[in-house]
């Protein structure tokens, strides 16, 4: 019952054999079942596998975000799902792929499915963020998860004069590193300290722009097929903080220093300076990534989002995995990086927190 | 695998309307009580599983306020959504991740509180291009296909009313059940108001408030804190098309529970169910349905179930018990009904059923259901 364990040296690897994702863009007029076979077609074919090599499942997605009950019921079919064993996590995707994993050393299963949709631009998601709230004490206030994000922003910033600059220039130099077509176009910093203030200190360049996304991800114990680097899910580790701002140290993601204590440990890697090779973190703002630089330790060695991270753009929901696929391609296309962490984040400031790490098997 | 029981239980009561709690306050009852029966303290939980349809409560990520409530703060805790079916899949997720080894002692906590929202209208929020004006809420769906049903198989509204008398009665002896019916006979379920034909008031579930809390262990923590663990010997989950025109004859075939049914009874070891189960708790959202799970499940040949509950096989005192604690048809919190299904199928392998225990429990069969006809099936032994 310890809370840290050491890791079963007989258990299953995990590799992850396929990703695909599609988005995210500002609006895609395709529903969201159109959206996940499509990001399903392209993991299982990075995957070199078909639905019948597809033992279970796992989904993400949120109810209210989709405007329907038990809206895993819209992807099903898509996912391959029908007469086979699906599990829906209401969560962040990356949460959904580490219980997939869960699923995998358990022995229940060879190879699982993991997808994850999200359309913000279905609804005004940032007033669907309020019914996530505790509605005795929160949700009357109209209180939502950008406000939220400016809280914490605010117990950071303090009296730091800096700190709005500091974040405009890592919005900045986030955005300009994203692939040409991405959701948030390139943007100086002084054009983000220009644009309007969203939730205090945060202005409106500095926020990540949500759209439509999916993503898929293929889990299995059997390695990928010859020909190509392959890489293994080592640790993996979440945790849920307390709900109310009040109750938390807003200036610090203790739950991600928790999450990462439990995938270490899972991993079996003592040491707390570990080297991260890359790291893809969920940060929706610049104060997140620092706050995800402090719990996790990580210095300049490591390269942080190479491709602009979720300040390129995202979509709710998708976000995790979608850092888990960035991470995936990273480790793949660039034999310097060996280890990489994968970062995922749910709920308000920072609540739910998911992290997953990979390693490069040469 | 590594083997895992279930070592504890947690239940609130089930009302209409638990007015005298908040969602939190029902998820606290029912997850100190489970943590308490296992023996344990909250600190001694590695991680929590949540189980609730948000949009029954008008809700979005319900977990991440009632989390503390389950004392999941500083813990991992996820929610697991699959309408009907929630409850045994999160119970069903909870073995999976006891089994990675990742953690050893998982609380599981399923809630609903319907009083608190409008459950058709939750219910109503099928795909908005083909379903939803045809095919929302439950009744509408079950009367289609249980028409279908009495027409292939033969089964009356006499026998279905049968069912909801045995749950009602058996209800009575369940400290927690919603609706105790200790006189019901047929005819007032016959006599009860028509919903949709031929579904009639008591022939249905109802809505209740409550929470329903489990705790799941590795073999270890298990066998040193529990007399009797609850072991978990298969498991397995089957969904079905989306659409509810593109499933032939739902009741009749269900191929789902089929399914799941038969490559659970094989890993379990279960040749002749009716048999080799000492009790079962099915999830029955209507009376009619707990007659096709017994064709489905194997308790009986097909066109036969109407016969098994006139000859009161399925009786408390029959050759396997169905649903001691009156099923879903007596209590329904949605999200923990998959729950209590596992929660007291546990509780009678664990030999503290109370009132309703059934004499000599060693081997125990749960179902769920939910949604177009998904299937969860778990058999628990009294070994490993």
């Amino acid at each position: 019952m310890s809370e840290l364990k050491a890791p079963n040296g007989d258990r299953r690897p995990i590799f992850i054999v396929g990703v695909g994702e599609v988005g995210p863009v500002a609006e895609d007029p395709r529903s969201i079942p159109e959206m996940v076979l499509e990001a399903v077609g392209m993991a299982l074919a990075d995957a070199a596998m078909g639905h019948g090599e597809i033992d279970a499942v796992v989904t993400a997605s949120v109810d209210l975000f989709d405007g329907l009950t038990a809206s895993n019921i819209a992807v099903t079919e898509v996912v391959g799902a029908v007469m086979k064993s699906e599990t829906r996590i209401a969560a962040d995707g990356l949460a959904a792929a580490i219980h997939a994993a869960c699923e995998l050393r358990s022995e229940a299963y060879q190879t699982v499915l993991v997808a994850a949709h999200g359309k913000a631009s279905m609804s005004d998601y940032r007033s669907l963020t309020r019914w996530a709230m505790d509605p005795i004490h929160l949700q009357p206030l109209d209180v939502d998860f950008l406000i939220c994000a400016g809280l914490q922003a605010s117990a950071m910033a303090g009296a730091d004069g800096g700190a709005q600059r500091r974040w405009a220039q890592l919005a900045a130099r986030r955005r300009a590193s994203a692939v040409p077509g991405a959701l948030a176009a390139a943007i100086s910093a002084e054009a983000v300290l220009a644009s309007p203030v969203l939730a205090a200190p945060l202005h409106e360049g500095m926020c990540a722009p949500l759209g439509d996304g999916a993503a898929a991800v293929v889990l299995s114990v059997r390695p990928p097929a010859a020909g190509r680097r392959s890489v293994r899910l080592v640790g993996m580790g979440h945790d849920l903080e307390a709900h109310a701002m009040g109750d938390r140290d807003l200036t610090r993601w203790e739950g991600l220093g928790r999450a990462l204590r439990r995938a270490r440990a899972d991993a079996g890697i003592a040491s707390e300076e570990a080297i991260i090779d890359l790291a893809e973190p969920s940060c929706l703002y610049p104060h997140e990534e620092e706050l995800f630089r402090q719990a996790c330790a990580i210095g300049d060695e490591t390269a942080i989002s190479p491709g602009g991270g979720l300040f390129a753009g995202t979509a709710p929901v998708v976000a995790g995995l979608a850092r888990l696929i960035a991470a995936v391609r990273g480790l793949r296309g660039n034999a310097r990086y060996h280890q990489a962490l994968a970062h995922g984040t749910w709920g308000p400031a920072g609540q739910g927190q998911a992290v997953a790490l990979l390693e490069a098997a040469d | 695998m590594r083997h895992v029981a279930i070592i504890g239980t947690g239940q609130t009561d089930y009302a209409s309307n638990r007015s005298d709690a908040s969602q939190p306050e029902l998820v606290r009852e029912a997850a100190k009580a489970a943590i308490a029966d296992a023996g344990l303290r909250p600190q001694q939980i590695d991680a929590v599983l949540i189980s609730n349809m948000e949009l029954f409560e008008g809700r979005a990520l319900p977990e991440l306020w009632l989390g503390e409530a389950a004392f999941a703060a500083g813990k991992p805790c996820l929610k697991v959504a699959t309408g009907g079916t929630s409850g045994t899949s999160a119970c069903i997720s909870g073995f999976h991740q006891v089994a990675s080894g990742l953690f050893d002692v998982v609380l599981v906590v399923g809630l609903e509180k319907h009083s608190e929202g409008q459950t058709q209208t939750g219910m109503a929020l099928t795909d908005p291009f083909w379903d939803r004006a045809v095919a929302a809420g439950a009744l509408g769906n079950f009367a289609l296909s249980i028409s279908q049903y009495m027409a292939e198989r033969g089964v009356t509204e006499r026998q279905a009313a049968m069912v909801a008398v045995k749950a009602r009665r058996n209800a009575a002896r369940n400290p927690h059940a919603h609706l105790k019916m200790p006189a019901l006979t047929v005819d007032e379920v016959l006599a009860s108001r028509p919903l949709a034909h031929p579904i009639r008031l008591l022939d249905m579930c109802p809505q209740s408030d409550g929470a329903c809390a489990i705790v799941i262990a590795a073999e270890k923590p298990a066998r040193r804190l529990c007399p009797r663990p609850a072991w978990v010997k298969a498991s397995a989950t089957r969904h079905e098309q989306p659409y509810i025109g593109d499933i032939d004859r739902r009741l009749v075939t269900m191929r789902t529970l089929r399914d799941a049914a038969r490559g659970v009874y094989e890993r379990a070891g279960i040749r002749d169910p009716l048999h080799d189960f000492d009790v079962a708790e099915i999830y029955e959202p209507v009376s009619y349905a707990e007659l096709a799970w017994y064709e489905a499940l194997g308790f009986c040949r097909e066109g036969e179930a109407g016969r098994l509950i006139e000859d009161g096989v399925t009786a408390m005192d029959g050759e396997l018990p169905v649903n001691p604690s009156g099923g879903v048809l007596s209590s329904n919190p949605v999200g923990a009904s998959g729950v209590i299904r596992v929660a007291e199928a546990a509780l009678q392998i664990h030999g503290r059923g109370g009132e309703r225990q059934v004499e000599g429990v060693r081997t125990a069969l749960v179902t769920g259901y939910g949604v177009y006809a998904w299937a969860d099936v778990v058999v628990l032994g009294a070994q490993p």
